[in-house]
């Protein structure tokens, strides 16, 4: 990766960094986007799983230092996602806004499922609904928004699949 | 072998396996730790986003409480524009009250539904009937006068007339008893259209404008001294004998929402005091503007009292034909025994001839089913007024 395009992949994640602590709150869905998943995927198939792992590390603690309760919990969940993914798009994976859209459901779903149980705050029937119901439904909206971004910032990350 | 290259580094396994311990490493913190380095990366890293998450939701909020608050003006603002409805139907209430405190017993309550869309103000439906004691020519009443009179009864509610039906009367007196009249519907237009007319006003008695025209008792259906309106003006006309007047009512039959119905036997014990507070008021007002009439006034009092002892008299030679001739017949119709042993003196003074239950001077004659011919005899006139009008008699418009 040259410069150019870590300046601009840095760029995007800080975008979506700032669309995470913005819009989200502005929306206030049950079921929220979670744009930082978003960003830690983007910049996660941009660069090795290790750099990954840290940058999901990084991005998790400090989303965790709002809830010190679950703190460690995000970290935990973005890490083991962020190496996932950046290990997946290193094996197998291709260009095409579907498969991404999978991808950032799968992630997003991922992120949630190893974050609520990190945390264990919910149990019962709660879990099974956060897990089953709410996670699914809050990972498949990441996943349009996710998708509608790539869109949108394709032409800023396009060199880096040149 | 690219794959092994990008996959399989060591590094990468090392990183991760760094990355995962310093999260589970965060996880099993002990809670003062863990505070104090969430408390660390809030005030460093991550303050300037914390902020940007507040103000966020401080927008949201304002938005929501923008859509709440809106809400909540529009409801005050509905609620505002019928507040003076609310306002004016309590008072119409308040005093609808006190008329019934003031009339203490013997009378209705009910409601009064207008009959159609165009307000074309003849009749009212009543929310009371039979089963309620209402029965047919009751007076109707409002807190500020006389609104009409049931003409029809049905269990659960009845009819009434209102004072602007063409064959509405109602007899008639000005509140310091100088000068009697009929009062019936002007059956104007434009202005004009609800207001009454005074008629028969002797030509002597020259009313003036203001002057509050009451219910003289006479005609047996609306006790004496229910306010009907004020003179506003003489009316123009070509009898040469009396004087018409134009009242304006003082109950408008628009705006009538409740009524007060009264049972026959509150009608006949009178209703003078009721409204007496308003009729002082007006004789206050008018004492010295109708000063100049007392001498016709005492002149006609005088008259009255005249017949009242007449009738008297012709009651109590009746009464003493009768026991003398030991007319059983006469007997049984008459008081009860206890009754007829009162002295003369104590009983109640009658009503004069001139004031006879029938033929009927108001509206219950008119109301009452018309003779095919017209009687043969005019009816009495009350002393006061020359020659009454009998409804029955009047043609039609």
């Amino acid at each position: 990766m040259n410069l150019g395009l870590a300046l601009r992949t840095a760029t995007a994640f800080m975008v979506l960094v700032l669309l995470h602590y913005t819009l989200r709150p502005m929306l206030g869905w049950r079921a929220p986007l979670d744009f930082l998943v978003v960003a830690v995927l983007l910049v996660a198939v941009r660069v090795r799983p290790g750099l990954a792992a840290l940058i999901g590390c990084a991005t998790g603690l400090a989303s965790d230092s709002v809830t010190p309760s679950a703190f460690g919990a995000g970290a935990l969940a973005l890490t083991s996602v962020a190496f996932g993914a950046s290990w997946l798009k290193a094996v197998f994976f291709a260009d095409n806004l579907f498969l991404n859209g999978l991808f950032f459901f799968l992630g997003k779903w991922t992120f949630d499922v190893v974050r609520l149980f990190a945390e264990r705050r919910l149990r019962g029937v709660e879990l099974v609904m956060e897990t089953l119901v709410w996670s699914p439904l809050s990972a498949a909206l990441t996943a349009l928004a996710g998708v509608l971004l790539l869109v949108v910032l394709r032409p800023l990350l396009r060199s880096s699949n040149a | 072998m690219a794959r092994a290259a990008r996959s399989g580094t060591r590094t990468d396994v090392a990183l991760f396996v760094i990355s995962g311990f310093l999260a589970l490493l965060a996880l099993v913190l002990p809670a003062n730790l863990r505070e104090a380095a969430a408390a660390g990366l809030r005030r460093s890293v991550v303050a300037p986003f914390v902020a940007l998450q507040r103000r966020a939701e401080m927008s949201r909020t304002a938005l929501v409480t923008q859509d709440e608050r809106r809400t909540h003006t529009d409801s005050i603002a509905l609620r505002a524009l019928s507040a003076p409805a609310i306002e004016s139907e309590n008072a119409r209430l308040r005093r609808l009250l006190g008329l019934g405190q003031r009339l203490q017993y013997g009378f209705i309550a009910a409601e009064a539904i207008h009959a159609g869309p165009s307000r074309e103000e003849y009749t009212l439906t009543l929310t009371a009937g039979a089963r309620a004691g209402v029965r047919p020519f009751s007076p109707v009443v409002a807190a500020d006068g006389l609104v009409g009179m049931v003409q029809t009864v049905d269990p659960t509610m009845s009819l009434a007339i209102v004072w602007s039906h063409p064959d509405f009367r109602v007899s008639a007196t000005t509140v310091d008893g100088s000068a009697f009249g009929i009062i019936a519907a002007h059956l104007g237009s434009g202005a004009d259209r609800y207001l009454l007319e005074l008629r028969g006003v002797p030509f002597r008695n020259e009313l003036t404008p203001g002057t509050l025209v009451v219910s003289s008792g006479l005609g047996g259906v609306y006790p004496e001294g229910i306010p009907i309106g004020t003179v506003l003006r003489e009316l123009r006309t070509t009898e040469g004998w009396a004087r018409t007047y134009l009242v304006r009512p003082a109950v408008v039959p628009s705006e009538v929402a409740a009524v007060m119905i009264l049972r026959p036997q509150r009608a006949s014990a009178g209703v003078r005091s009721v409204w007496s507070s308003v009729a002082s008021a007006d004789s206050a007002a008018r004492g010295v503007v109708a000063a100049a009439d007392s001498i016709v006034a005492d002149s006609l009092r005088a008259i009255a009292a005249r017949q009242r002892a007449a009738a008297a008299r012709a009651a109590q030679a009746a009464a003493a034909a009768a026991a003398a001739r030991g007319d059983t017949t006469a007997a049984g119709a008459g008081p009860a025994p206890g009754a007829s042993t009162r002295p003369p003196a104590a009983r109640p003074a009658p009503r004069p001839a001139a004031r006879p239950a029938a033929p009927r001077t108001d509206s219950a004659a008119a109301a009452a089913p018309r003779p095919a011919t017209p009687p043969a005899t005019p009816p009495a006139a009350p002393p006061s007024v020359p020659s009454a009008p009998d409804t029955a008699a009047r043609p039609p418009r």
